[in-house]
């Protein structure tokens, strides 16, 4: 229990950078989603990207889940933060057609994972 | 800039390896015995001899610095003979800046830039660099401080509106959050970039590369494969190739602000 | 290009951690014997005024190496004899009138050395006027740029411009190139006469070929009479030169030192298992330079180690093949060929034997036993025999070199048996050279008369005198048991003779009584990198047990002895060979797997004083072939039995799992149960016939192995010094 109290102090001690505690963080990540969603519709029409509406939420929500197991509230937010900028850089058409399709990594093989596939194409 | 204070830095730590070797107070003390009358002094110095007054007059100001901001200021040092660097905590960024800028004794009231430096080896991984000018008293002076990944440094936008670029290169090149920035975005890396390249643990050549797809007809971004294997130069001989800088201006001096620094 | 400072060495920061160099402050140059019995007192001496305690007759360049500071130098080396003829080391010494070349004076208590006053710059950039004055610039098109000592030094300390203006007509000297050999190229006109060259053959390579000719201007280093510069160690006058008048031929105008990526390894084309340095570019191999090891090594290499890395390129096996009905391999994919090899291991029902070469690493070794285990093979062997029983190969003292490489240093009294060191080993040959000038050692071979270069005893080639010297019956045994620290070397072909049994209890139970505290004298000298790490891994010595089992699958792991063919094997037998060149092995095999060479992958070897080192991956392996260990391992999978591990270091577990001194690199463990040998012995009876070598001479050095087989660089010095041969051969008739 003392262990978890010194991190608790711990904790408590590293300045925020915008949330307090957890559950502040996760309306964060779930305002940004939300957010996201809400323009998904607008993307695809801006971008006139060969991608429907359906293909890019579970895109979004693949790109959400890669960072399903951070659980310190300050990384919660710098990735939110992150997330911020790219959805405004994205709304505001800075970026372009390439920038957005970038997410399907269309021209990109897989890579094998077990080790006779990999043996098989020489990588490793 | 910030890629040559990273430079800077590195040659910090290898002056500092060599002069444990030479140990400079020795050579001081075994002069005064020899019987040989000491050297005149030389008429064509290799490196930069500071100027005695100036440096007393910046350790003095060093000093007067640490005296009205006892709880920002850790240490003030003099670098490379006559720098004057005040290294302040983290969350006197803003207040140290004003004061230096408002304050008639030294009117700072130029940021000649903001630059970054990472270390990772240590606790606080980066170091942010402001470096200001003063024209009415002809004189510059370095501020250090120091943050990690997570932690947020405050905006100076506040005090000079010439940090919004730089901070916002920071952000870029080192990802060190500034709080309060009012337009916190990328600014030299295209939209879609991951990672932030002057960190040290970013390779040279970087993660990924783009190229023009014909059949897409759109630029695609793949994996980085170099066709070209990355050239590394050794060019290390093992003679010593600048002997008279042996004894060239030490890096860094902490001028003593008879104050105990506040402990952490 | 070993270009260490100094300093360096003696803080201890480079080299080997575990050997004392620190301790000894000062390595013992050859004019320089052994440390003394009792430290005398230091002295103090200053160092641009910074006080800096020595052992008296320290040099005041290695004084000056002590307090950190490097002095400038080129005929100076520290493990050559001083010759002082260079003079760029001039310093001044207070109260001296004139400057002093420091790499030849001894240091006197409360010298004040100044190493960067204007009498000692003006004397180093008086020295580098009159080198530059004759030494033509031609960097440009110099093999040695950018690691060339004189470039280097005459940009730090040379004078930023020359007074010789008036040589248009005179021009600079021009010496006539000389041939010296199919490896080193000379180009005298850019010789500066340091004769580090000259003192390296004549103290460390033990033949006086080179020497030098005329004085003063008309001075040149050469051969006296047009010959070739007959050594296996000719290859580090390259290195040793500080400039670009020797270089390497087979590496002219190929690189330029700072394009190259330089990767610390391990050489295994002898068993001695020498550190080096494999410069890389795009992929290839370009050359192979030494890296320092004083336990091992110092900072030499064999020739073959160093120019044979050519045979990388030529002859590999880039693609998986198989052999068709018609009788020719054909290329096929890796999926194909696994897959045929597996269903010929399956079919054969646990009928499977085992055969590794001599460059097989530890890694695809355990592999190897792990996936015959595991489909029911037990029959795993190495290619060279080592035909003990009793002991044998079971205890490992009976097949390193006890006496460890660097104490064989201190022997002063040794017998080989049945070997010729100075081919087999040429870096233990050094060793031993040392101990002959150093320690005036008696030496005395058994076998076949051959030149050591050094002066011994040849005893006769009759085996039987291998019973009367351990009798005590012979005048040697004399030597042998008076001496301090003998040794006996017992050559690995000795011990492929079928009363290699004998021979060996023989020797060990005299070496027992020869032994002394801390000192063993016991040694095999191994001939090939891979044995001593097969044996360690519980592999047996000799084909006869898998060429016995009648075996329906054969893998030849590496191979390529021509120890095994067909007419020995039963007919419907499988030979699956994997391993790196199309060699002996790959032309009887009826699949052949490429692996990796030894440049190409991390791997443990363990060299024949039962030292594991690890050489690192320098480049990719070419075309398909891939590291051994996979290629076993993905086979276990289509066998349906993979092996436990899929990355190195979970290999690297199951290796210390099994032997876990083959995971601490560098580091030498020694040898326990040394003493049961005799007990566990069955036979001591030596049969009566002639011991012989197989490399008696230098040709014979040159093609040992599947690698240096396929060299044309080694080709070449075969040509060559058979001719040369052959020539002094008919000279010595026409004499006589």
């Amino acid at each position: 229990m003392a262990g978890r109290e010194a991190v608790r102090k711990a904790v408590q001690q590293v300045r925020p950078i915008l949330s307090v505690d957890r559950e502040e963080a996760r309306k964060r990540a779930l305002n940004l989603y939300k957010a996201w969603y809400r323009q998904i519709p607008y993307i695809v029409m801006d971008y006139d990207i060969p991608k429907s509406v359906e293909e890019c939420r579970a895109k979004l929500r693949e790109e959400f889940e890669r960072h399903r197991n951070v659980t310190d509230v300050r990384v919660v937010d710098m990735l939110v933060i992150k997330g911020q900028m790219e959805l405004k850089e994205t709304v505001e058409i800075w970026k372009q057609k390439g920038h957005i399709m970038r997410y399907w990594k269309e021209s990109q093989d897989p890579k094998p994972t077990d080790f006779l596939s990999k043996f098989l194409q020489g990588v490793n | 800039m910030a890629a040559i204070i990273r430079r800077i830095g590195c040659r910090a730590i290898s002056n500092f390896a060599a002069k444990n070797v030479v140990a400079p107070k020795a050579v001081g003390a075994i002069r005064l015995s020899s019987t040989t009358p000491a050297p005149p002094a030389e008429d064509k110095p290799t490196f930069r001899k500071p100027n005695e007054a100036a440096r007393l007059n910046l350790s003095n100001f060093g000093r007067y610095v640490a005296e009205c901001l006892p709880k920002y200021v850790q240490k003030v040092q003099l670098t490379a003979g006559d720098e004057l660097e005040v290294l302040i905590a983290p969350e006197g960024v803003v207040p140290v800046l004003q004061f230096l800028k408002d304050n008639h004794l030294a009117q700072f009231s130029n940021l000649v830039d903001i630059a970054g430096m990472d270390v990772p080896s240590r606790q606080y991984r980066f170091e942010v660099i402001y470096n200001l000018l003063s024209l009415r008293f002809n004189s510059r002076i370095r501020v250090k401080t120091y943050t990690d990944e997570l932690t947020p440094l405050d905006s100076c936008n506040e005090v000079f509106k010439a940090a919004n670029w730089y901070e916002r290169e920071i952000w870029d090149m080192y990802g060190v959050f500034f709080a309060n920035h009012p337009d916190l975005r990328r600014i030299l890396t295209d939209y879609g970039f991951e990672g932030h390249p002057q960190r040290r643990d970013f390779p040279l050549s970087g993660y990924v590369e783009l190229r023009y797809d014909d059949e897409k007809k759109r630029v695609v971004c793949e994996p980085l494969e170099l066709a070209q294997e990355f050239r590394k130069f050794d060019l290390s001989a093992p003679w010593e190739q600048f002997p008279n800088f042996r004894n060239a201006n030490p890096p860094a001096e902490t001028v003593e602000t008879k104050q105990e620094t506040p402990k952490k | 290009m070993f270009r260490a400072p100094l300093t360096k060495v003696i803080q201890g920061r480079f080299g080997s951690p575990t050997h004392g160099i620190t301790s000894k402050a000062i390595r013992s140059s050859a004019a320089l014997s052994q440390t003394p019995a009792k430290a005398p007192e230091k002295i103090e001496v200053f160092v641009d005024d910074v006080s800096v305690k020595v052992l008296p007759g320290t040099t005041v360049l290695q004084a000056c190496a002590v307090a950190g500071v490097e002095i400038p130098r080129f005929c100076y080396h520290e493990r050559l004899s001083v010759a002082g003829n260079c003079r760029m080391c001039l310093v001044e010494v207070e109260k001296s009138p004139k400057p002093v070349a420091a790499c030849a004076m001894p240091v006197m208590k409360g010298w004040r050395i100044k190493t960067n006053s204007e009498m000692t710059r003006k004397a180093r950039e008086g020295v580098m006027e009159f080198l530059l004055m004759n030494h033509p610039l031609d960097c440009p098109i110099c093999d040695q740029g950018g690691e060339c000592d004189l470039q280097d030094q005459a940009m730090a300390f040379g004078s930023d411009r020359s007074r010789f203006t008036d040589i248009n007509h005179t021009g600079k000297r021009a010496v006539e190139d000389k041939n010296f050999g199919p490896l080193v190229k000379g180009i005298m006109t850019r010789c500066i006469h340091c004769t580090r060259c000259v003192r390296f053959a004549c103290e460390v390579a033990g033949v006086e070929d080179l020497g030098t000719t005329g004085r003063g201007n008309d001075m040149q280093i050469g051969t006296y009479v047009e010959k070739l510069f007959l050594s296996e160690l000719s290859g580090n006058v390259i290195d040793l030169c500080p400039v670009g008048a020797l270089t390497s031929k087979p590496y002219s105008f190929v690189a330029r030192p700072w394009e190259i990526r330089k990767v610390s390894s391990i050489d295994v084309l002898d068993a001695v298992g020498s550190n080096i340095v494999v410069s890389t570019r795009t992929n290839e191999v370009l050359r192979i330079v030494p890296r320092e090891n004083e336990d091992i090594n110092e900072e030499w290499l064999a020739d073959k180690s160093r120019f044979a890395c050519d045979g990388l390129k030529r002859q590999r096996l880039v693609a998986p093949m198989v052999r068709m009905p018609n009788g020719e391999l054909q290329a096929v994919e890796w999926e194909g060929a696994l897959i045929s090899v597996a269903k010929a291991i399956k079919d054969a029902k646990g009928a499977v034997a085992a055969i590794a070469g001599q460059l097989v690493d530890v890694e695809s070794l355990v592999a190897l036993k792990d996936l015959l285990n595991r489909n029911g093979g037990e029959t795993l062997c190495t290619e060279q025999n080592f035909n003990v029983k009793g002991s044998g190969s079971d205890l490992r003292s009976n097949y390193v070199c006890n006496t460890t490489i660097a104490d064989l240093e201190q022997a002063d009294a040794v017998l080989l048996i049945g070997t010729n060191p100075r081919y087999e080993a040429p870096l233990i040959n050094t060793r031993l050279r040392k101990s002959y000038i150093n320690n005036e050692m008696d030496i005395a071979s058994i076998g076949p008369k051959i030149d050591l270069s050094y002066n011994h005893q040849n005893l006769g080639e009759d085996a039987g005198l291998i019973s009367q010297v351990c009798n005590g019956g012979h005048p040697f045994s004399k030597v042998l048991e008076n001496a301090k620290k003998p040794a006996i070397v017992l050559g690995a072909n000795v011990l492929e003779r079928p009363d290699a049994a004998g021979i060996h209890t023989t020797v060990a139970s005299y070496c027992k009584k020869l032994n002394k505290q801390g000192w063993n004298a016991f040694n095999v000298l191994q001939n090939n990198a891979g044995q001593t790490g097969a044996l360690d891994v519980g592999y047996q010595p000799g084909t006869q047990a898998a060429l016995k089992a009648q075996p329906k699958v054969l893998i030849l792991l590496g191979a390529d002895g021509g120890k095994v063919d067909r007419e020995k094997l039963p007919k419907d037998c499988y030979v699956i060979y994997i391993g790196h060149h199309g060699d002996n092995g790959a032309s009887i095999a009826d699949a052949v797997l490429p692996g990796a060479a030894y440049t190409e992958k991390q791997a443990i070897y363990v060299n024949t004083e039962g030292r594991a080192q690890q050489t690192l991956a320098a480049v990719s392996p070419p075309g398909m072939a891939r590291e051994d260990w996979k290629i076993l391992r993905a086979l276990s999978e289509i066998l349906g039995t993979p092996l436990p591990y899929d990355n190195l270091d979970d290999l690297r577990n199951r290796i210390e799992d099994i032997a876990p001194h083959l995971v601490r690199f560098g580091k030498l463990e020694s040898s326990t149960f040394g003493n049961l040998t005799e007990q566990l012995a069955t036979s001591k009876s030596i049969e009566n016939t002639k011991i012989d070598v197989k490399q008696k001479k230098l040709r014979e050095y040159f093609m040992t192995d599947p690698i240096s087989r396929a060299s044309p660089t080694m080709a070449r010095c075969v040509r060559e010094v058979s001719g040369e041969e052959a020539k002094e051969e008919s000279q010595r008739q026409a004499a006589c």
